[in-house]
């Protein structure tokens, strides 16, 4: 059974704001062979955004003083509501060199 | 049937745990004989990375030494549940025995080392182990691997260890650039 786990970008991102007169759309990041596919993400506030961990280790989602999914095992995964706007990088604190983007929509 | 295949191990200049004096070291090994290999190359490093944390004082290759031991770990227990399901065991053999041999002249030496020195040749010694196994992996393992789950465990482990070298070199090149 895959573990999933909320959280919801705060902070960092700025003030909340809803979807407006566009339905949350829901994104998918596969985590395999040590990266992020697609390693960038267009996204709106209300979006969903699911890493899947396909590798065989464990891996995190993570963005400097922003948010943290903690340790991602092999086969879960990590949901996050998008609740503000704006952009930033991501990383994956167990293997540095993998990095991802979360653009505005 | 017992697949053959003869690996060639150079020498590297940095005493690493595949060297030999002769700098070639041949092996004819099957499935479970490159299994064993396998599991036995990131057992020695889950214990150089454990020599790290016992040892180093710096927060990257602190952090690079745990995702070592969290990934190998890993990896090993991916081994494990595949020899399971396959109801067989990973078989002892002479290259598995000199790599052991070889890290412990590794570890005494590194355990000598303190503060910069320690990191410095610890982040060296991952680059080139990983170097040197993902070489023997790529080149003389995933071709000859039978059996077609163990191969595709060799490459899922291949893709994580070259990560890791890349890791490494990316850890060798911030620790250079520390050197007052």
């Amino acid at each position: 059974m895959k573990h999933i786990r909320y959280a919801a970008i705060l902070g960092a991102l700025g003030i909340a704001a809803c979807a407006g007169d566009r339905a949350p759309a829901h994104h998918v990041v596969e985590i395999r062979d040590l990266s992020f596919a697609p390693d960038t993400i267009r996204a709106a506030a209300g979006d969903t955004i699911t890493w899947a961990n396909l590798d065989i280790v464990p891996h995190t989602v993570a963005a400097a003083g922003a948010w943290d999914s903690g340790a991602i095992a092999a086969g879960a995964e990590y949901r996050l509501v998008v609740s503000g706007t704006g952009g930033m990088e991501y990383t994956c604190a167990y293997h540095p060199m993998m990095k991802g983007w979360i653009v505005p929509r | 049937m017992r697949l053959k295949c003869s690996i060639a191990l150079l020498a590297a200049p940095l005493a690493l745990s595949l060297t030999t004096p002769t700098a070639r070291a041949q092996a004819d090994l099957n499935d479970l004989e490159m299994a064993h290999v396998a599991v036995t190359a990131s057992n020695i490093d889950i214990a150089y990375a454990h020599l790290a944390l016992a040892l180093s004082e710096n927060a990257a290759v602190r952090s690079f030494a745990e995702t070592m031991i969290r990934d190998h770990t890993a990896v090993n227990g991916k081994v494990a549940d595949l020899a399971k399901k396959l109801n067989v065991q990973a078989q002892d053999n002479a290259l598995s025995r000199k790599l052991l041999g070889d890290a412990a002249r590794i570890k005494d030496e590194l355990s000598r080392l303190r503060g910069a020195a320690f990191d410095r040749r610890y982040a060296e010694n991952e680059l080139a182990y990983h170097r040197t196994v993902n070489g023997v992996v790529a080149d003389a393992f995933v071709p000859n691997v039978e059996n077609a789950e163990v191969k595709s465990a060799f490459q899922q482990a291949l893709t994580i260890f070259r990560g890791h070298e890349r890791h490494a070199q990316d850890l060798v090149t911030k620790l250079s650039m520390d050197v007052p």
